[in-house]
C-alpha cells in the first residue's frame, strides 16, 4: 500500500509545465507551476532523492553479488533506506506550502505509511529484518521511487522522456502488488514478537487510564489494506489509460 | 394579471418532469415546490433543489417568480437532494447517542468488561460524578435543542445524520454539515458515516476507560476532582448563558412563519438568532454583534467572538482533569481543533460584516486564538 500510494497519490513534486501526474491525466496546462526559486529547490530535491534511491539499488546489487544470496540484504542498505525514505516527509511540507499541487492529506497518508513500515515495524522488530519479505518491498519501493523522482525531475525541467512516463504508469502493475505483499508479510512476521515483548503497548491499570495494544493495532493495519489497496490500484490503472492514450494522440500529430 | 408558465426539467437528464400553467407572478419558489410535489409526491419540498441553470445555485424558497430573470415561461431545473431529515431529529439523535452509550458502560452491561463485573458498580466516587457530568452535558444539549435553539431550513440530508451523530454535539463545519442558511441549501456530505462512527466511537472509548474496573482515580484525589468539577460546572453554566444570550438577540416575533412540522424557519445551530448559524458556518449573514448582558458569564463576549465554544472546550478540559483520562483529553483536543476552525470562520464573517466590530475580541481564546 505504501508502494502503491507512492505512485498513485501524488501529482508530482512540481512538474510545472508537463502536468502528467496522477490525477491530472496530462491534460491541464493552464495551472501555473511553482515560482523559479521553488522550482529550483524541487529539482534539487528530486535529483537528490533519485540519487538516494539509486544508491540503495546499487547497494542491494553489490551486497547480493558479495554475499552470493539474496537473504538478509536489508542490513547493507539499512541506513540509506531509513534516511531517504524518512526524508520523503518533506513532501508533506511541499504540499502544505503549496509548491506541489497535491493533497496534503493524501501525501501524508502515503509517506506516513512508508515511514511506519520502516521505523515502527522493520526497525523496531529486529527479528523481521532478516525476512525475505523485507527485500520484496524494498525492491518494489526502490524501483518505484527511482522512476517517480526522475519523473518529477524531468517534468519540472519540461523534458519528460516518454520512457519515464511509460515506466511510471506501467511498472506499478507489478511493483504495487509486490510491495504490498512484502509489506503485509513483514507485518505478519512481526506479530509474534510484538505480542511476546508487549512492544509499544500499555495496559491497565495506569494513572492516565489509557491502554493500547500494538499487536491489535498491527492487525487492524493489515485489514485496512483490503479496502485501500484495490482503490489505489485501480485509480492508477485509470490514470494509466488517461495519461498514456493522451500521449499517443499527441504523438500522432507530430 | 399575466400568469406565468413554469416547466420543471431534470437537471441531469433534461427530462420534462412537470409543467405548471397559470402560476401567479408573485408566487414563491416554496409555492412552486409545493405544486411540484403534487405531481411527484416522492419529492417533498425539502428535498427539492430548483435552479435556473442545471449547474447553478439553488433558488431560495422566498424567491419570487417575477423577480427572477425569466420570461413568462420559466424553465427550472430540478435536483433531488435525497431523503431529508429534520434538524431537530438530527440533534436529538446525535445527543442521545453518546448519552446512551456512556450509560451502557457505566452500568457495566455484559460483554464489555469481564463477566464477573457485569452490572457491578465502581467504588470510586469520581466515576459516579463523571457519569452525572457527562449525562448532564448531553441532557442539557437535548433540552437546548428542543427549547432554546431555533432552526432554519427545517431539514438536512439523511445521510449526514450518521456523520454528525458521532460527534455527540453539533459540529457544523461547512465540510461536515452543509450551510443551511436561507441562501443555499443543504447538500449531502460524503464523510457522513465516517464522522458518526468516529464520534460515537470516541464516546464509547472514553466511557470504556472511566467505567473500567481497573480505573485509577486522579492523582491529587478529592482536591483535583473538586477543582475540575468547579471548572466543568462554571463552563456549562457559561455555555448555557451564551446560548440564551444569542437566542435573545433575535426576538421570536421577527421570525418568518413556521414551516412544516412546527419547525420555525430561523437558523441552524446553537443559540437563537443567525449568529449560531454563523458560529459554525462562515459566510452566512450576521445581523447583530452579540454584546455582554447582565449575566456575568456573557462578559466573555468582551474578549471572544464565540464564547459558547470557549466554554465548551473548558467543560471538556474540566472533565478530562476530573477523570484524569487520556482519551478524554484527546477528545477535548479534537473538539477544540474543530471549534477553533468554526470560531475563526465566524470571527472572519463578523469582521467582514461590521466595520465597528470590537477589535479586542479574538475568535475563541482571549488574546490568543
Amino acid at each position: 500500500m505504501a508502494a502503491a500510494a507512492a505512485t498513485a497519490a501524488t501529482k508530482g513534486n512540481g512538474g510545472g509545465g508537463a502536468r502528467a501526474g496522477a490525477g491530472e491525466g496530462g491534460g491541464a496546462r493552464k495551472k501555473k507551476g511553482p515560482g523559479p526559486l521553488a522550482t529550483a529547490y524541487l529539482v534539487i530535491y528530486n535529483v537528490v532523492m533519485t540519487a538516494g534511491w539509486l544508491v540503495i539499488a546499487v547497494g542491494l546489487v553489490r551486497a547480493y553479488l558479495a554475499k552470493g544470496s539474496y537473504h538478509s540484504l536489508y542490513y547493507s542498505i539499512e541506513k540509506p533506506l531509513k534516511f531517504f525514505q524518512t526524508g520523503a516527509l518533506l513532501e508533506i511540507l511541499h504540499c502544505a506550502v503549496g509548491i506541489v499541487p497535491s493533497s496534503v492529506v493524501l501525501t501524508s497518508f502515503q509517506v506516513m505509511s512508508r515511514v511506519f513500515l520502516i521505523w515502527a515495524v522493520t526497525h523496531s522488530v529486529k527479528e523481521v529484518q532478516s525476512e525475505d519479505s523485507v527485500l520484496l518491498f524494498v525492491i518494489a519501493w526502490t524501483i518505484t521511487e527511482i522512476i517517480r523522482y526522475s519523473f518529477y525531475t524531468f517534468s519540472l525541467l519540461n523534458h519528460l522522456p516518454y520512457l519515464i512516463k511509460w515506466a511510471r504508469y506501467t511498472l506499478f502493475i507489478v511493483l504495487y502488488p509486490m510491495g504490498v505483499s512484502g509489506e503485509l508479510l513483514t507485518i505478519y512476521a512481526a506479530l509474534p514478537f510484538v505480542r511476546q515483548a508487549g512492544l509499544y503497548s500499555i495496559s491497565l491499570p495506569n494513572k492516565y487510564n489509557f491502554s493500547f495494544d500494538y499487536y491489535a493495532f498491527l492487525i487492524l493495519i493489515m485489514i485496512s489494506y483490503i479496502p485501500i489497496f484495490p482503490q489505489l490500484y485501480f485509480h492508477m490503472i485509470h490514470q494509466r489509460r488517461k495519461v498514456l492514450s493522451h500521449t499517443e494522440e499527441h504523438k500522432k500529430f507530430e | 394579471m399575466k400568469h406565468y408558465e413554469v416547466e420543471i426539467l431534470d437537471a441531469k437528464t433534461r427530462e420534462k418532469l412537470c409543467f405548471l400553467d397559470k402560476v401567479e407572478p408573485h408566487a414563491t419558489i416554496a409555492e412552486i415546490k409545493n405544486l411540484f410535489t403534487k405531481t411527484h409526491p416522492q419529492w417533498y419540498p425539502a428535498r427539492q433543489s430548483l435552479r435556473l441553470d442545471p449547474k447553478g445555485k439553488s433558488l431560495k424558497d422566498e424567491d419570487v417568480l417575477q423577480k427572477l430573470p425569466v420570461g413568462t415561461t420559466a424553465t427550472l431545473y430540478f435536483r433531488d437532494l435525497g431523503a431529508q431529515i429534520s434538524w431537530v431529529t438530527v440533534f436529538l439523535t446525535e445527543y442521545a447517542g453518546p448519552l446512551f452509550i456512556y450509560l451502557l458502560f457505566y452500568f457495566r452491561v455484559p460483554f464489555i468488561y469481564g463477566h464477573k463485573y457485569d452490572f457491578t458498580s465502581s467504588r470510586h466516587t469520581v466515576v459516579h460524578l463523571a457519569c452525572i457530568c457527562h449525562s448532564f452535558h448531553y441532557v442539557k444539549r437535548l433540552l437546548e435543542t428542543l427549547f432554546v435553539h431555533r432552526f432554519s431550513h427545517g431539514t438536512m440530508p439523511l445521510r449526514n445524520i450518521f456523520k454528525v451523530s458521532a460527534l455527540g454535539c453539533v459540529f457544523q463545519d461547512p465540510g461536515l454539515l452543509p450551510a443551511p442558511s436561507t441562501r443555499s441549501r443543504p447538500h449531502p456530505s460524503p464523510a457522513c458515516f465516517q464522522n458518526c462512527t468516529y464520534y460515537w466511537g470516541f464516546a464509547a472509548w472514553m466511557a470504556y476507560y472511566i467505567n473500567h474496573p481497573l480505573y485509577t482515580p486522579p492523582t491529587y484525589g478529592a482536591q483535583q476532582v473538586k477543582l475540575a468539577l468547579a471548572i466543568f460546572v462554571i463552563c456549562q453554566l457559561g455555555n448555557f448563558s451564551i446560548h440564551m444570550a444569542l437566542r435573545d438577540l433575535r426576538p421570536a416575533g421577527e421570525w418568518p412563519a413556521p414551516g412544516k412540522g412546527g419547525m420555525v424557519v430561523g437558523r441552524l445551530g446553537k443559540g437563537g438568532s443567525h449568529l449560531p448559524l454563523l458560529s459554525c458556518l462562515p459566510g452566512s449573514k450576521t445581523r447583530k454583534i452579540p454584546y455582554p448582558t447582565k449575566n456575568p458569564f456573557t462578559w466573555l463576549f468582551l474578549l471572544v467572538s464565540c464564547p459558547n465554544y470557549t466554554y465548551e472546550v473548558g467543560s471538556w478540559i474540566g472533565f478530562a482533569i476530573m477523570t484524569q483520562c487520556l482519551p478524554v483529553a484527546l477528545f477535548s483536543l479534537v473538539g477544540f481543533t474543530q471549534m477553533t476552525i468554526w470560531a475563526k470562520g465566524k470571527h472572519r464573517s463578523y469582521l467582514k460584516e461590521f466595520r465597528d466590530y470590537p477589535p479586542l475580541r479574538m475568535p475563541i481564546i482571549p488574546f490568543l486564538l
